[in-house]
């Protein structure tokens, strides 16, 4: 059985008491996003159906916005997704050879997950960092003016941290 | 450099920090607004001619008149953080460089419109400005700015931090609410109006970050002064997101009477072309926008100078001008490939449509298949003739403008590089 731990469901509190008494839906988004945080990063059935319950709405209801919005695993993903943007003044830049550099260096294709359940590779649409072309996102943060150098970098920094 | 006024303290070393910010003369806005009656300060808007920062240039102070005052009922003020067209980033630079200006023009906003709750609704990618912006809020709770009975006036208010989660489709105002309110990111019928029914069928004002921003001038050097810097009805100053092949690739705050050629290759601006190469075409004011060849960027068809502001850029009309949008400006050189980038732009609204109409549901992907066939090689002549009656059936029949939006790209780049499109016909 899921749930959220003393601290997690503190902060879930905080996040439900930003809205008006009886407008706990609008606490679903955040609420989805921190859940994602708490249990490895996907949204599975069963935590998406825990969320509709705290916050007394429809399971249906979890389901119609988690499907919607791209930040919102609903499969399992790597301790470490590299999302790489590909919109226009990022492809200009090189987004593509940074794309084609890191499938080779992890060998795996968009969309796959290294064996070790360490790296995932998505393609990403605009992230709104287009001055700093190519990027992508990793974790909370932007990783901006990719080289292959710095994407190796950032592999070695992150394998480093195991 | 022009006028600077919302840009012109970003060199102070620590500007993020409240003590600093309060230093440099922040917040001296909101000790003067709370001294007004909140529809004087809405006159002052409309008399600073500001228009609204996020793309559509809408009048603020007209929108903000029109929000109802139904009795009993709370009104909010959400600000529109959702910066996701592509080519535009300064919202991003102001909320993570400048923090407390956003929250200053937020306050003065929020009393001007009586709204005790205010939120921002911030893109979920940027995770980290949440911190910037959460921990800029708390700075000024603790001295007294928000929170209850500011400033002894009796005036209440509270600002909280809403993440998106990846939809474009939400910085469109009536998706953003729906968002807001827990739900798909789907745009609603208009009216009722957000200033009627918005936010839990609340009166609601959706403002973006910069024109927020604005407000804090305005109100410091009053709206005569304001509405005197720029020109025409393009007034104050505006920030301009330049990214591309340029050699100084950042955000900008210009004043609006600048020309497209000085920005592009001034030393203070874009700083030229990089490696020398020639410019090809800009879309000036985020993708959206029509893309404009090198010839119609610096001169109107009829050789005029063209400025970097709201009418001069649309002079023309579609057929050759384009817009000032959202002010991200974005630059290809010569070796740029038109097709390819328009098949990009293609993919990213077919990703974002929300699905709800049809004609942008079917058509930007649609749209976004013959483009690809274009870049295989495997294009045939007729599909340039359909590419086009397809932009043409989206235009205008959805819901909201990500339709438009979808389409303008598309029918700019046959308009003026069909020769590009010809090239890739398979013979």
């Amino acid at each position: 059985m899921i749930a959220f731990s003393t601290n997690q469901l503190q902060k879930f509190n905080q996040i439900v008491a930003r809205y008006p008494e009886g407008k706990q839906k609008s606490a679903l988004i955040p609420s989805l996003l921190f859940a994602q945080e708490c249990f490895d990063n996907w949204l599975s059935v069963e935590v998406m159906d825990y969320i509709a319950q705290c916050l007394k709405i429809t399971s249906i209801e979890v389901y119609e916005v988690a499907t919607f919005y791209s930040m919102f695993n609903l499969k399992p993903v790597g301790k470490y997704v590299f999302e790489v943007c590909q919109t226009g003044p990022c492809m200009i830049q090189g987004a593509e050879t940074i794309i084609d550099y890191i499938k080779k260096k992890l060998h795996i294709e968009v969309g796959q997950t290294t064996p070790d359940g360490l790296f995932t590779l998505k393609t990403v649409e605009c992230l709104g960092a287009c001055g700093y072309a190519p990027m992508m996102q990793q974790g909370k943060f932007y990783r901006e003016h990719l080289t292959p150098e710095k994407v190796d970098q950032i592999i070695n920094e992150l394998t480093s941290k195991i | 450099m022009g006028v600077q006024l919302l840009l012109d303290k970003i060199s102070v070393k620590d500007i993020q920090l409240y003590d600093v910010y309060r230093a440099e003369g922040g917040y001296s806005s909101v000790e003067k607004a709370l001294k007004l009656k909140p529809e004087d300060i809405v006159e002052e808007v409309k008399k600073s001619g500001l228009r609204g920062r996020g793309g559509a240039g809408f009048p603020t102070g007209m929108k903000w008149s029109f929000i109802a005052k139904p009795s009993g009922v709370p009104r909010h003020l959400v600000c529109n953080a959702d910066e996701s067209e592509p080519g535009t980033f300064k919202d991003r630079f102001l909320m993570e460089k400048i923090p407390h200006l956003l929250i200053e023009g937020l306050i003065v906003s929020s009393f001007a419109l009586g709204s005790n709750t205010t939120y921002i609704y911030i893109r979920g990618e940027y995770a980290w400005i949440v911190d910037i912006l959460e921990q800029a809020i708390s700075e000024a709770e603790q001295h007294g700015w928000l929170g209850k009975n500011i400033l002894g006036t009796g005036f209440d208010c509270n600002i909280y931090v809403q993440r998106g989660a990846g939809a474009y489709i939400c910085g469109e105002e009536t998706a953003l609410i729906e968002s807001l309110e827990g739900k798909r990111g789907n745009p609603r019928i208009k009216p009722p109006f957000p200033a009627v029914e918005g936010l839990w069928r609340r009166p609601t004002v959706v403002n973006n970050v910069e024109t927020i921003a604005a407000v804090v001038p305005i109100i410091n050097i009053g709206a005569e002064a304001y509405s005197k810097i720029g020109v025409g009805r393009s007034t104050g100053t505006k920030l301009i997101s330049a990214c591309g092949n340029i050699n100084k690739p950042g955000v900008y705050e210009i004043d609006m009477t600048i020309s497209v050629e000085d920005f592009v290759y001034s030393k203070d601006y874009c700083g030229g072309i990089k490696n020398n190469k020639k410019l090809k075409a800009c879309i000036p004011g985020g993708s959206s926008v029509p893309i404009l060849p090198a010839n119609l960027l610096f001169n109107t068809a009829d050789g005029k100078t063209r400025y970097m502001n709201y009418e001069s850029l649309s002079e023309g009309g579609f057929a050759t001008g384009s817009m000032l949008g959202s002010g991200g400006f974005i630059v290809l050189d010569e070796d740029q490939c038109i097709v390819k980038h328009t098949y990009t732009l293609a993919r990213f609204y077919r990703h974002e449509s929300c699905g709800q109409c049809s004609p942008c549901r079917e058509g930007t992907g649609w749209m976004e298949k013959i483009l690809l066939k274009f870049l295989n090689g495997e294009g045939r002549h007729n599909d340039i003739d359909l590419l086009w009656e397809i932009q043409s059936k989206i235009e205008g029949n959805t819901i909201c403008p990500l339709g438009d939006a979808a389409a303008w790209p598309v029918a700019a780049a046959i308009r003026h590089f069909r020769h590009e499109f010809e090239q890739k016909i398979k013979i």
